[in-house]
């Protein structure tokens, strides 16, 4: 506090980030989140419960699996469920669920003590904002609150505040510009080519390629075989799982393999320049393991070119790049020069190999040259997937930011519609 | 050393407390003090009327038994050796941090939140407070709305809005332009949101302004800005191609202009050549004819040229003016400059008419025959010209008919048959010379026709003569 230049103050503050995929939970000032839980909870319909354990939440004949360790044990008729639509909380009794176990769990400390700021879609609306701004205040009686844009965050994530934030993640993949630290929220572009949809595509090519996907939780042995051979493993014996758990585990393999096997290619997909890619190895759980070759070229390729889709009309999809130009070009014109300089890619699924420097060769290919364009992208990969946390973690501990939280005197003197006034 | 002479020049004496140093001193490792480590004691005084130099040897010389730089022989906590003790920082006392709460004076609910703080600050301002910077929006009241704001483009409950909007977004109008209430309200452009908020402001601060005083006014013009703001949309919008193309048209227009001067250079040299062979002709002409009909004409052109190009054009011989005899033919002689294809016209030349290369050198055949030298010289030099132009012209009537197929260039022949006058329209011309390629076509056809006949002229007079 003694230089002019450092402008932290701690004040003990919890940053919340619901993402698509996960949820990250961890103190203010620190790096990376103390926690990051899925987003997916395991429900169980049946009250007959035999014992409690930290991960099980009783409520009204439910019970609920949170967390990793909880969530991936096969048991009979639960359904693996996720609380959040679009992007917005949609099932609020898990997700009060899931804040009462990440602050027993990944806290350990009491609500009332900690402010706490919360990320929150760009496009949420008014009403899902006011019920969790009441259920923060009345449920958890926090001192203070603050419901942040995660675009925003991402953005002083990433140093900016202003700037056009590309967040490729699970659910979608959005262009949000953000100017002076404000969304602007009308030039909002939004598009389902993101994460999850390359798990698809994923698992598309998997029936085609008549490959049988075992996920690990029922697989008990394995033996090591050639490639291209048919895997010898043994079955675990398991209760009878859901189709929605199954799903859920299947989708998991899914995104190993996108990760380790994909690849984005420089220049738009050609059948005969594919062929000179290299082939990279991939072994399932089960051991059964080929190299692949063009087909991971073709999976991400959909996302710069919807005209790859197959079963998709071309035109109703938006490519990254499409998203990005569309989004500026709703923006005033004054503004779109310091958008285009500085694109700040944000999300997991931009973590594909090659994904930013294809988006830059697009872009470049569709701007003029007066117009100066400068990619800013993380290199680490909790940087980049944690973005939001991050930016919430640096807006939460900064001196000057004090005195934006909505304070529970405000909340009591203007109740839940504060949110709106205070929270832009 | 030097630091000593300069004392010594200057006859000071160095105050004892800056050499005399204290072991805390030395701890806090100030290097300025470590230079000055020659104690009192040590330093012997220059006896009076010795000179510097002599006293610099004998001071030197008696450092060494008075130990000033040599090594102690028993290990001192002086701290004088090569190594330093290390410097005791922040040897105050530690203040203490402690997790207090504090009140916000930026936040105006006096919500209390904690933090760690130093003991020593407690109770203090909070040190960020200081950053709650707003920018000022001015209020309005009922009556000065209903007297001086109204608007018929703007309800009231819509300039409300506006000024809400201002207040929250601290003036941001790409953000306020975002949140306009567009259920309620027409949409408005950014443009329209800052005039109405300027328009406000000034009339405010004319209203209130006391009488005399002259307020002061925020311009914005709301047109201007429409109007930049149109254009920058279009500039945006271009697409590759229409960026492609407007390169390549400036590109196109920077070689056309390129053209054009090559060409003028071109014609300034024609000129040079038809300045020379009238001057030749003119020279001879008028000691024949002097009330000519074209002649004041003529002579207008000379003079417009010679001043543009004063050089001439064929061979220099050089004049002989030295004291002494000599052989006359040396007159005769062609001066090395002119190059080896002038050299070799002349002899061509020479041989068609039949004459010696090297005829008897009278004085009178000296000067005709290095007169009639210099004529071929400039003959050649006039078709050369004529060759490129003739040239220059196929091209054009090329490229004429590439660009406008199926028509062949309508070149009027020139009619009339004297180049000079001829010369002269063109020179008015050149003003305007085009910039089109195609343009130009009749201009040089013209001047072509009429080099054409110069020295169709020029070698008519000169076989007379010969």
């Amino acid at each position: 506090m003694s230089g002019g230049v450092y402008g932290g103050d701690e004040v003990g503050a919890i940053v919340l980030d619901f993402g698509g995929y996960s949820i990250r939970a961890g103190y203010a000032g620190e790096d990376t989140p103390k926690a990051e839980i899925p987003s997916s909870v395991g429900v169980l319909e049946e009250a007959e419960a035999v014992m409690e354990t930290d991960e099980i939440k009783k409520d009204g004949g439910r019970k609920y699996f949170i967390d990793t360790n909880s969530l991936r044990v096969p048991r009979k008729g639960m359904e693996v469920q996720a609380f959040l639509k679009d992007g917005m909380i949609d099932n609020w009794d898990i997700f009060e669920s899931v804040l009462d176990y990440t602050y027993k769990r990944h806290i350990q400390s009491e609500s009332q003590e900690h402010p706490v700021m919360m990320s929150e879609a760009s496009w949420n609306s008014r009403a899902k904002r006011e019920r969790l701004t009441e259920i923060m205040f009345e449920k958890y009686n926090v001192p203070a609150f603050f419901l942040c844009k995660n675009a925003v965050l991402s953005a002083f994530a990433n140093g900016r505040s202003t700037g056009l934030v590309v967040d490729s993640g699970a659910t979608y993949t959005t262009a949000v510009p953000v100017y002076d630290g404000y969304v602007l929220g009308q030039a909002i572009v939004k598009s389902p080519l993101a994460g999850d949809f390359i798990s698809l595509e994923c698992r598309k090519l998997m029936e085609e390629l008549n490959i049988d996907v075992i996920p690990p939780y029922m697989i008990a042995s394995k033996e090591p075989v050639n490639e291209n051979q048919a895997p010898k493993w043994k079955k675990k014996e398991i209760p009878e799982v859901t189709s929605s758990f199954h799903n859920y585990m299947v989708k998991d393999v899914l995104q190993d393999f996108a990760a380790s096997v994909l690849q984005v290619s420089d220049v738009p997909y050609e059948e005969s320049g594919a062929e000179s890619m290299p082939c990279t190895p991939y072994e399932f759980p089960n051991g059964f393991h080929r190299d692949f070759a063009e087909d991971r070229i073709k999976i991400p390729e959909m996302l710069f070119d919807p005209s790859q889709i197959k079963d998709v009309p071309s035109n109703s999809m938006l490519s990254v790049g499409h998203v990005i130009t569309t989004s500026v070009g709703m923006c005033d014109i004054d503004i779109r020069p310091s958008l285009y300089s500085s694109l700040i890619v944000v999300g997991g699924n931009s973590l594909l190999n090659g994904f930013s420097d294809r988006l830059n060769r697009d872009l470049s290919n569709k701007l003029t040259a007066n117009m100066r364009l400068k990619l800013i992208s993380a290199t680490g990969t909790s940087e980049r997937r944690f973005s939001t946390w991050i930016g919430g973690s640096i807006l939460a501990s900064l001196g000057s930011f004090q005195q934006m939280w909505i304070s529970k005197q405000e909340y009591d003197e203007g109740g839940k519609s504060c949110v709106e006034k205070k929270c832009p | 050393m030097s630091g000593m002479d300069v004392h010594d020049i200057l006859e000071l004496d160095r105050g004892p407390e800056k050499e005399f140093i204290t072991k805390d001193a030395l701890m806090n490792s100030d290097k300025k003090k470590k230079l000055a480590r020659k104690s009192d004691a040590n330093t012997f005084k220059k006896p009076e009327g010795m000179h510097r130099e002599l006293w610099g040897l004998l001071w030197t010389d008696n450092r060494f038994p008075c130990n000033k730089d040599a090594p102690p022989l028993i290990p001192t906590d002086t701290n004088q050796g090569y190594k330093q003790m290390k410097a005791k920082i922040g040897s105050s006392k530690v203040r203490p941090w402690k997790w207090m709460p504090f009140t916000n004076p930026a936040r105006k609910d006096g919500a209390i939140f904690h933090h760690w703080r130093r003991v020593a600050d407690e109770g203090k301002d909070y040190p960020f407070a200081r950053f709650n910077k707003q920018p000022e929006v001015p209020v309005y009241s009922d009556l000065e709305y209903q007297q001086h704001l109204h608007d018929d483009n703007w309800s009231r409950q819509e300039t409300d809005h506006l000024f809400e909007l201002c207040k929250r977004f601290s003036l941001r109008f790409v953000v306020m332009y975002d949140r306009w209430d567009r259920d309620k309200f027409s949409s408005r452009s950014v443009e329209d949101l800052k005039e109405r908020y300027y328009n406000i402001c000034n009339k405010l601060v004319k209203v209130r302004a006391p009488h005399g005083a002259e307020p002061k006014i925020r311009a914005y013009d709301a047109e201007h800005e429409r109007k930049r703001k149109s254009q920058l949309i279009k500039l945006f919008e271009r697409t590759t191609e229409q960026v492609e193309e407007e390169e390549k048209l400036i590109e196109e227009l920077k070689k056309i202009e390129l053209r054009k001067k090559e060409r003028e250079k071109k014609t300034q040299d024609l000129q040079k050549l038809i300045t020379a062979a009238d001057s030749n002709i003119d020279s001879r002409k008028s000691d024949k004819k002097k009330a000519s009909k074209k002649f004041p004409q003529t002579q207008k052109l000379h003079k417009e040229t010679t001043a543009l190009t004063p050089e001439t054009t064929g061979i220099k011989f050089p004049d002989f003016k030295q004291p002494g005899a000599y052989v006359r033919s040396q007159k005769m002689k062609l001066p090395a400059t002119i190059g080896q294809k002038k050299t070799k016209a002349i002899e061509q030349v020479l041989e068609e008419m039949g004459i010696e290369y090297n005829p008897m050198p009278t004085d009178e055949i000296t000067g005709h025959f290095n007169e009639l030298r210099q004529d071929i010289v400039l003959l050649y030099e006039l078709k050369l010209a004529l060759a490129t132009c003739d040239y220059e012209l196929e091209t054009l009537k090329h490229q004429y008919e590439v660009l406008n197929p199926g028509k062949t260039p309508d070149v009027p022949l020139p009619e009339t048959p004297d180049p000079l006058v001829d010369i002269g329209q063109r020179d008015d011309d050149s003003s305007r010379d085009n910039i089109d390629v195609v343009g130009s076509l009749t201009p040089n056809r013209k001047r072509k026709a009429a080099l054409e006949s110069t020295t169709a002229h020029l070698l008519k007079k000169m076989k007379n003569r010969v």
